[in-house]
């Protein structure tokens, strides 16, 4: 974690941000053909090869359309909103290790933008500030539907920004530190089973905070089954009913980079990060093991979206409350436990 | 001027700029915004003096929890339907210019005697790079010399949920003490035709024959009964006698 001079800072800052919004024109392009494949159709064709330039004529059309704000509408606050969630969606990438400190052409580089030692806090923290996107959103609308899906959205990241904080602890108990690249490193201990030697990534000793995140993550990224504030056979688009245009295209920017860095946050906790075979030598390998695991999380993702039916809203609630919370402070308490058993200051 | 004082201005005026929003807007939903745009700012501030777990604590807790319940409070309810929300009662303007002078002047205090006498606190950077960072310095005081504070803290907010639990769910706790008062139903199943017998319960909608809803013109009438069956008539007796 050496210190660089701050142009690079900025130069690796700039190729995340690039790669991260390209990155998001093709999970659009990717969840559509697997989705179809899931419903036996074949998905965007036409557009270049296999449909590949699908993602770009999309922006291209949506760039064309007409900017229009609903009569009714709250001015300042419509025109705001979809920047608040993109905005918090994107802030969110500086806290995501890539890597450790690598020698590039002579200059040693930082693969990271900042490692806060409280970056696992700092993205649950610009998530709840994407949810005034869709809450102000919803409100300044004028629009009946979206002001339910802007009060349906408020409420379910709020609990179940619970769930993720609460399976977040028995990590932090283990690893010590909140900090992503301690957590990283934290992963790279070894442990034999058998005759193999593995890596002692999260996802053994935390098993049940792994479900409970990745059920926690689907629900605030407010995706399928747990896209309420959006149901289209209810409220039409919920927050975005009224919006067109490129502040449309903001939301739905928004919404797939939160999925990419929830993605992220996921492999980075339960996943051992750029953990892998040959990482430790080459650190590109690193990130390719990094964006394989996004890979296999999104792909998990869109086979939710294609399998289950969506949630009621009050089973939604209930299980947020009722199950989810109780089960993960039971794992906060046996994490506990085990942890003082380990130090011998129990008994 | 270092960068940091420059920062630090900006954020501070951020913050006062958002407080000033939060008192001075019409809509009670531009205010929200105000109070959100102040407590990121705040944020900003805990980043600069070093103390970023606060920073983020501020914005999980206040902006992602406390506004956001806010936000629904105000979003739901007509402005219109809220002059009081504009025009403060008497008592309550003298009440609050009080509160807030007690409050500034117990900042004031603690400035001054923290920095014009010197009297530094014990929690000095040293200190907190000896407990091993801001995190587990504060995880040390806050549970050995504010640990009883902390409790009470708790206690108060268990209060506080149990009452919130009370007001959700009144039916279910009326009818577990036997207290229930009154069901309240917009169609009785025998209309408001008195002359008909009491329907069976768990009467539906498809069972009734089509001449018992003669309701007449006008807003329907909000009944309230132990049950749909003991609703009575006005005129009409316990036996069912018509007075």
């Amino acid at each position: 974690m050496g210190d660089q001079p701050i142009w690079i800072t900025f130069i690796v800052t700039l190729i995340i941000m690039l790669v991260l919004l390209l990155g998001m024109a093709y999970t659009t392009w990717v969840e559509r053909k697997i989705l179809a494949r899931f419903q036996d159709r074949l998905g965007p064709t036409r557009t270049g090869p296999a449909g590949l330039l699908q993602p770009l004529a999309d922006a291209v059309k949506l760039m064309g359309k007409e900017d229009l704000v609903p009569r009714g509408a709250d001015r300042k606050m419509f025109l705001w909103a979809p920047m608040i969630s993109f905005v918090a969606a994107v802030l969110s990438v500086s806290v995501i290790p890539f890597g450790g400190t690598v020698e590039i052409f002579g200059q040693s580089v930082n693969l990271f933008i900042a490692d806060l030692n409280v970056g696992a806090l700092f993205l649950l923290a610009a998530g709840s500030i994407g949810t005034y996107g869709i809450i102000l959103a919803g409100m300044s609308s004028g629009n009946r539907y979206s002001l339910l899906g802007g009060l349906r959205g408020g409420a379910q990241v709020i609990s179940y920004e619970l769930v993720l904080g609460f399976s977040l602890v028995g990590i932090f108990l283990i690893s010590g530190s909140m900090s992503l690249g301690d957590i990283v490193a934290q992963q790279k201990q070894t442990i034999g089973i058998g005759p193999f030697e593995i890596q002692n990534w999260f996802i053994l000793s935390q098993p049940l905070a792994f479900v409970l995140f990745m059920i926690g993550a689907v629900a605030e990224n407010n995706r399928a089954p747990f896209d309420l504030p959006e149901a289209e056979s209810e409220l039409i688009a919920g927050h975005m009913t009224e919006y067109s245009s490129f502040r449309f295209a903001l939301f739905y920017l928004g919404e797939y980079i939160a999925i990419l860095i929830m993605c992220l946050f996921a492999s980075t906790l339960f996943l051992g990060g750029t953990a892998g075979p040959g990482a430790d030598r080459f650190w590109g390998l690193g990130i390719l093991w990094l964006v394989l695991k996004v890979v296999a999380f999104f792909f998990f993702y869109v086979w939710l979206r294609a399998t289950l039916p969506r949630f009621r809203f009050d089973q939604l609630m209930g299980l947020a409350w009722k199950v989810l919370i109780p089960l993960a402070l039971v794992n906060v308490l046996l994490t506990a436990f085990f942890r003082l058993l380990a130090n011998g200051q129990v008994f | 001027m270092s960068w940091d004082v420059i920062f630090f201005f900006v954020l501070a005026a951020g913050t006062l700029v958002g407080g000033i929003a939060t008192v001075a807007a019409e809509n009670p939903v531009h205010s929200a915004v105000g109070l959100l745009v102040s407590f990121i700012n705040i944020a900003g501030i805990f980043v600069m003096l070093g103390s970023e777990f606060l920073a983020v604590l501020q914005i999980i807790v206040y902006t992602g929890a406390v506004l956001v319940l806010i936000l629904f409070v105000v979003m739901l309810i007509d402005p219109e339907n809220l002059p009081a929300f504009y025009v403060a009662q008497p008592l309550q303007r003298y009440v609050s210019l009080l509160l807030g002078l007690v409050l500034l002047l117990e900042i004031g205090a603690a400035i001054i005697t923290r920095t014009a006498m010197e009297a530094i606190g014990p929690h000095s950077p040293a200190w907190i790079e000896s407990a091993g960072g801001n995190i587990q310095a504060i995880g040390q005081v806050l549970f050995s010399e504010y640990a009883l504070a902390l409790e009470i803290a708790s206690l108060v907010l268990g209060v506080g949920v149990i009452g919130a639990v009370v007001l959700g769910v009144p039916e279910r706790l009326g009818r577990m003490a036997g207290l229930e008062k009154a069901t309240i139903s917009l169609g009785h199943s025998r209309g408001l035709n008195p002359q008909l017998p009491a329907g069976h319960k768990f009467e539906t909608p498809m069972d009734i024959p089509a001449e018992r809803y003669d309701v007449p013109e006008g807003p329907r009438r909000v009944i309230m009964t132990k049950s749909a069956d003991e609703y009575k008539h006005p005129g009409e007796t316990a036996q069912g006698t018509r007075r």
